[in-house]
């Protein structure tokens, strides 16, 4: 496995200019500019895309499939979320655009929002089950799993133990279709459409499967253009009604890429929809300083108003939750999951995780405590010799990492513009 | 302890800055977590800090956090200048508040937050003076050290 696979956000110092945009913007202070470049710090960096967003020169780079891996399968299928919905004009209805990525080259295109329901089926049963500890944290971000994992270590055992559903849909194709199509395993290809980079890590190093069970993480962004081109040909033919005689899109289902969505559809229970990652960071603050026991479950999701403010979204979030809105709205409590099969589908552990999520915590000022202790302390009369102006022109975000940075041996204090160094 | 290092660092708290509740026990979790100690012992600590910090907030005019950490030991002591703690026996007592209607209505004033403090800590010291303020002072030893 290639670095690029392992982190999916890179810079390209061709196109970074050094100008720090995006290490003000990173919420965890993975981001320096040394030398006139960006740099990302892989141990703090959680894939959340903040950094992205606000690059003006498009320097930031995400690694998603490319479109040209399809052609390593026999067999390939779509599993889109539903963000996909909410991307094309007001006139364009979900399954036409499951129809277009057909045409784009899917043999066949998997709609997520039965396997949305089922998930929020399963996590009804599992609250039921296990009355405590709480509040459970959902899993479906990998970017707060990743988060918890670093960030967070001691809220690990709260993260719930069910896979979303994008991997819950790929493990179950993965063990019918071989079987239906006559084809090895390795000939199908299974790939999520997505506007989120950290699937792509989630894929590569999945936190609670042995191995997942997609093949690759394909952008909206990416795929965007194809779809539209097809779409705008108004190509209403009778086959595609043909191919998709009755796909029923789940109520509680559809709505699951809106912040609040993995929630709504749980009835009788207390739950906390948070979205954005600095939000999500205050408020698992709040849980690690023993809050939020009486809730149940907490969705999290790092990116705006959830899923569909994913950076590799094309359409503005706002109008794409508008749109989902509709659909939720039209779809109403339509339950369209087998729900006869969840219960065999949970015995089986097809939704659950293969193990627990272990703990990755940031290393520690120090490996030994007491020298931990005395670089803390060297820190604070670092700082306190720093301006707080936080300008960022010494390559850390702001004065109290630049301290930091020193201490870990990383920066020196002369790196700051304001400081007369007398002697250290 | 004789030569071992301690980190100190002292915070200060206002009565009713509810806004700003839980910023120091935050502050005090993330350095624990940077001196790399264990997950029990920081969360013991984070929950301790955050009722003492609260019960500030929420009763007492202002306060100071002073927080000592050495490898094997959490310190916290906590002095306000506040009312102070008419029955200390009873502010123990899981579920005896004085809290007002505002502040249960925010989600405060269970009556856990003495019994909370002192569970989270391995040594529990409160004394008060009515009418000048009060003094908790808690320790949390590593899991797994010197008992």
């Amino acid at each position: 496995m290639t670095d690029a696979a392992l982190h999916p956000i890179r810079i390209d110092s061709d196109k970074c200019i050094g100008c720090s945009h995006c290490m003000r913007a990173c919420p965890t202070m993975a981001v320096r500019v040394r030398n006139g470049k960006a740099r990302i710090l892989e141990d703090l960096c959680i894939d959340c895309g903040a950094c992205l967003r606000v690059c003006p020169y498009d320097a930031v780079e995400s690694h998603t499939t490319p479109f040209a891996a399809l052609h390593d399968f026999e067999y390939k299928i779509a599993i889109p979320t539903t963000v996909l919905y909410g991307q094309f004009n007001d006139f364009v209805t979900p399954i036409e655009i499951l129809a277009a990525l057909r045409r784009a080259g899917f043999d066949e295109v998997y709609d997520l929002s039965a396997i949305c329901e089922l998930n929020t089926a399963a996590t009804e049963k599992y609250l039921k089950d296990h009355p405590r500890p709480r509040p459970l944290i959902s899993a479906t971000c990998p970017v707060v799993v990743r988060l918890i994992q670093r960030r967070y270590p001691s809220l690990c055992h709260l993260i719930l133990p069910i896979e979303p559903p994008r991997e819950v849909a790929a493990k179950i194709l993965r063990t019918t279709l071989p079987k239906k199509l006559r084809l090895p395993s390795k000939a199908i290809g299974l790939i999520h459409i997505t506007p989120c980079p950290a699937k792509m890590v989630s894929i590569n190093q999945p936190a609670t499967l042995r191995k997942s069970y997609l093949d690759g993480a394909m952008s909206i962004r990416d795929i965007y253009p194809t779809l539209f081109r097809s779409l705008s040909r108004k190509r209403r033919d009778i086959l595609m009604q043909r191919l998709f005689p009755d796909i029923l899109f789940s109520g509680t289902g559809i709505g699951w890429s809106l912040s609040g969505g993995e929630t709504r559809g749980l009835k009788n229970r207390r739950t906390v929809a948070v979205s954005g990652v600095r939000d999500t960071m205050r408020v698992l603050d709040q849980v690690e300083t023993g809050l939020l026991k009486g809730v149940d479950l907490l969705e999290c999701m790092v990116c705006p108003d959830g899923c569909v403010g994913g950076p590799l979204a094309v359409e503005n979030r706002f109008l794409a939750k508008s749109r989902i809105l509709r659909y939720v709205e039209a779809a109403g409590d339509r339950t369209v999951a087998d729900h006869t099969s969840l219960g065999r589908l949970y015995n089986r552990n097809m939704l659950a995780f293969d193990h627990a999520v272990k703990p990755a915590a940031v290393p520690p000022l120090d490996g030994d405590p007491q020298k931990a202790i005395r670089k803390a302390k060297r820190r604070e009369k670092l700082f306190a010799r720093l301006p707080r102006k936080d300008c960022g022109a010494c390559g850390a975000p702001d004065c109290r990492t630049l301290a930091e940075d020193i201490v870990r041996g990383l920066a020196r204090l002369a790196d700051c513009p304001f400081v007369k160094e007398k002697k250290t | 302890m004789a030569g071992e290092a301690v980190f100190r660092q002292e915070f200060a708290v206002k009565g009713g800055d509810f806004s700003h509740g839980g910023v120091v026990s935050c502050r005090i979790k993330d350095l624990l977590k940077e001196i790399g100690l264990d997950d029990r012992s920081v969360r013991r600590a984070a929950i301790a800090s955050y009722e003492a910090e609260m019960n500030v907030i929420m009763y007492a005019w202002h306060g100071r956090v002073n927080l000592s950490v050495s490898p094997e030991e959490i310190k916290i002591v906590v002095d306000d200048e506040g009312p102070g703690i008419p029955d200390i026996e009873m502010a123990m007592t899981e579920g005896f508040s004085t809290a007002t209607t505002e502040m249960r209505e925010l989600g405060f004033g269970a009556g856990m937050g003495l019994p909370n403090m002192k569970k989270n800590s391995d040594s529990f010291r409160v004394t008060s003076k009515i009418g000048r303020g009060t003094r908790l002072e808690m320790r949390i030893r590593r899991a797994g050290g010197a008992p």
